[in-house]
Parts: structure tokens; sequence; C-alpha cells
């Protein structure tokens, strides 16, 4: 038999059936399996005479309430970033402080070799390592929230706004957690089914302000802005979140075209998360940090010391600064820092102060009285920091779960562009009024 | 007796399943899901925000937006 044989076959064979029930097939087997089913339970199944009220119909009574629903929603959210941020905080700082002075040791070996060993390879290996406490404690916070069936009612409460802009109720949780980090963010796209809306969640991502964007803002805001330095930084915030509901709408319209999907799922019992469960979950995704993201941190890293090895930093910080004339900060120590920030948010402040010999906390003032910076060019050049690839971190990430280099490499072509385009109109417009 | 879709039953109101319309990947999910002519549905809650709802059917509960309740039709019993 040939496929157009089997094909006919079939067809004749619906139409038959279709004759006979008026109905159609896949109807008729949902049909068939159901009625059988209850058939079976019939002749095996006894019922308690009354039925109770389930302990997890009266948490949800509360948990998904009216009024109640969205205020739990975002304490749980803010319980999560307690738990990971303040929790970790202190093991970031001994991995932080472990490793420079490991770092230290090994450059004292002296030569070419210990400066590779030691701010190449020790201080590679500890960025990729000061991830793990953060990345395994939300991993945790979220396995508990997801093994109690808290995150399918989170999916419930926030869908209807996350599919006004082409999301799923399950976007909202990654979108917030990118407060946090975009790392574990982007890993915990994958409750989302559709991959449609998946992949729109990752791409809007980096433009969740993570933890490492916050110390340029608390440095910069605090010295061009001193009266208002909170309001610019949550200023911040508020143009990330902008940005990034506009680049789920554009991107769901134009370049992730295709139908949303569904929203019919269980909403699981309440169950209480087991230690094994919880600890299994948080290995696995750690693990898949750890030597996906790991390999490529690792790399750049090391490219970068490279680089500055060899010297050859200042003439590509000359060479990418005229680029930032338009944005208002086109000077080569900024465009240095902005392609240390590839690698890692927090180094923008720091590789900025060890070029221009300055504490982190005299960064703002070498700016102004060196560089000559207004207010108005720092502004542009922290929303150029909030927009621009978040990191080579996460960069590694996008590549992971996208199983593909399209889209990290669309992410840092759209992310550079978008940042461009704010910080240059920013600046050019502001200079018209100040 | 009254049919009408299942979007438009308020929380507390049930009814049994006469026609599951719509179509592709949603249909089938719906009926995957156990939502199928003859069952039992009743509507439990809406969610803060006014979509999607949720409904308790076959001793589980399920939640789907509006739009997709849309294609259910229900016969409201007594």
């Amino acid at each position: 038999m040939d496929s157009k044989e089997i094909i006919d076959a079939k067809d004749k064979s619906l139409a038959h059936l279709r004759s006979i029930y008026h109905e159609d097939t896949e109807t008729l087997i949902a049909d068939g399996r159901y009625g059988f089913i209850s058939g079976l339970l019939k002749e095996t199944l006894k019922r308690p005479p009354i039925e109770r009220v389930a302990l997890s119909d009266k948490i949800d009574r509360v948990i998904v309430n009216r009024w109640l629903g969205i205020p739990i929603f975002l304490l749980l959210m803010f319980g999560v970033f307690e738990f990971t941020f303040v929790l970790s905080g202190p093991f970031m700082d001994w991995i932080d402080e472990g490793f420079g002075w490991l770092a230290g040791q090994a450059a004292g070996i002296g030569g070419w070799f210990g400066f590779l060993l030691g701010d190449g390879i020790i201080a590679g290996i500890g960025s990729v390592l000061i991830f793990v406490p953060p990345i395994f404690l939300l991993f945790i916070a979220l396995a508990v929230l997801e093994d109690s069936g808290y995150l399918a009612r989170a999916a419930f409460v926030m869908d209807r706004l996350m599919h006004r802009i082409g999301l799923h109720g399950r976007s909202m949780v990654p979108m917030l957690l990118g407060f946090g980090c975009n790392i574990p963010a982007i890993m915990a796209t994958r409750t989302i089914e559709n991959p449609r809306d998946r992949l729109v969640t990752i791409l809007i991502n980096p433009l969740m302000s993570c933890g490492a964007r916050l110390p340029i803002y608390i440095i910069l805001a605090g010295f061009f802005f001193p009266a208002h330095a909170a309001l610019v930084t949550f200023f911040m915030y508020i143009i990330g979140v902008i940005l990034a509901i506009l680049m789920a709408f554009i991107l769901r319209r134009w370049v992730v075209r295709g139908e949303s999907g569904h929203f019919v799922m269980e909403l699981p019992p309440y169950r209480l998360p087991t230690i094994t469960g919880v600890l299994t979950h948080m290995w696995e995704k750690g693990r898949v940090f750890l030597i996906r993201a790991g390999t490529i941190i690792f790399a750049v890293v090391v490219l970068i010391w490279l680089l500055d090895y060899t010297g050859a930093l200042e003439p590509i910080g000359r060479a990418f600064a005229p680029i930032f004339v338009p944005c208002g900060f086109g000077f080569w120590p900024l465009a240095v820092a902005l392609v240390f920030g590839f690698l890692a948010k927090e180094v923008v402040v720091g590789t900025f102060g060890v070029l221009f010999g300055v504490g982190s906390a005299m960064v703002g003032g070498a700016m102004a009285f060196e560089l000559g910076m207004t207010p108005l060019a720092a502004f542009a050049f922290m929303v150029f920091c909030l927009i621009y690839v978040p990191c080579v971190a996460t960069i590694g990430v996008i590549r992971r779960e996208t199983n593909s280099w399209r889209w990290p490499a669309f992410t840092v072509a759209y992310t550079v562009a978008l940042g461009w385009v704010m910080a240059t109109l920013i600046y050019q417009i502001g200079s018209l009024f100040v | 007796m009254p049919t009408k879709p299942l979007k438009e039953l308020k929380p507390g109101e049930k009814g049994k399943i006469i026609k599951v319309g719509g179509g592709g990947s949603i249909r089938r999910r719906l009926l995957d899901m156990g939502v199928v002519s003859g069952s039992e549905i009743e509507v439990e809650r809406v969610a803060p925000l006014g979509d999607p709802i949720e409904v308790r059917i076959k001793g589980y509960h399920l939640t789907l937006r509006k739009e997709e309740a849309g294609s259910i039709q229900v016969e409201i019993g007594r």
C-alpha cells in the first residue's frame, strides 16, 4: 500500500464513522475513553457518603481570593527575593574575597603565567562560582513554589495581565525573578509550554533590571542626583519594565508570530514539598548553569584578561568611544567599562575606577570633573547600562535555553541598538531643555 | 432545558456539558482534560483580574480562559 491508498482508506473510514455518529473522531475517541473510565469506576470505586471540603479548597479560598490573590502573589515573590538575595549575600562576599585572595597569591608567582593564572583563570572561575549561591537558593524557592502547587495559582492570578501583552500567565514569575538575576529567571521559563510564549519571555527578560545593575545606579545617581537618587534609581526599573512590555508586544507582532498558548491546565491540590524533590530540582537546574553558562563566562573572562595584558584595551576603548558621542558619553574609559560590562554589569563601575585610579565611590566625581559629564549624560549612561547586553552569562543561558546561536545574537543586537537609541534620545532631547 | 456557553456561568453555578466546540489544539486539549459532553461542570471562581476562570470537573480543578470557555455549551439543570 502506498501513502495515497492509506490516506484514501483513512478518509473513507472517517466519512463512514461520521455518517453513523454525526460527530468527529476526536470527540468519539474522547467520549469512548471517558465512557470506559466512568464504567470502570462505577464497578470498582466506593465514594464516601458526604463529600468533604478538602483542605486544598480551603487554602484556595484565601490564596486566589478576589482581593487577596494579587497581594499574596506579590508578597510571595518578595519573599522569594528576600530568601534568595539576602541569604546568598554573605556567601557571594566570601567567594569574592576568597577568589580575590587566591588570585593575588597566584599573581605573586610573577611573570605572565602568574597573571594568567591569577587575573585570568582564577578570577574567571570565581566569576562563575559567585552566581552559584543566588542561583541554587532561587531554585530551592522556586521548587518549593512549584512542588506545593502554587506556581499554577500564580499563573491563574496573573494570566489576564500577561495575556494582554501577548504573553502567558506563566511568564509573570520569570519576569519578576529577572529583577534578581536574569540567568535563573530565563531558566524558570521552562514552565511555559508554548514555545513562542516562552521565547518572547526569554528575549525580554534582560530588560528586567537585575541586581548587578544596581551598583551603577547607586553610585551614579548618588553623585549626579544627590537629592533624588532613590527616585532616579526607581525610574531605571520602571523604564526597563515599560520597554519589556513594548518589546513583548513588538516581538509578538513581528518577530515571533503565531498562536499564543492556551490556558487549559490543572490546578493541582496543594502538597507539602519533599526535601529530596526540592534538592533534586535545584541540582538539575543548577548543574546545567554551572556547565553551560560556566564555560562561556570563563572563556570570555580569560579573553578580556588577554586583551588587557596585551595592552589592547585602550585602542578598543578609543575605537568604540565615537559611537557613544551622540549619547553624551563618548569617552574611551567609559567605552572600556561598557566592554567589560558585557562580562558582568557589576564590573562597569569598578573598571572605570581602575582606569582612573579612584575607588568605586569616587567614580561619579571622576566622570564629572575629569570628563566633564553632565547629570543628563550620566542619566543617559545609566539608561544605556540598563538596556544593553545584560551579561555574557545571560547570553550563555539564552544560547542554552533556545538551543541556537540565533536568539542570543538577536538579544545582543536588539539590546545594544535599543540602549543606544534610548540613550541618544534622552541626551539629545534633554539637551534642548537643560 | 436552557443552554449557554460556560463563560456565562457565575461562580457556584453548575451544569452538564452538551457540546465542546471550537477547533484545533485547544479543543483537543479540552477533550484530553476530560471536558467531554455529558460531564458535570461547576464554575468555582473567577481570577482576581476577571479572567481566567476555575472550574470543577470530574472531581478535580481546571483553569481556562473565558475565550476558551466560550466554545463549551452547558445545559443548566434545575
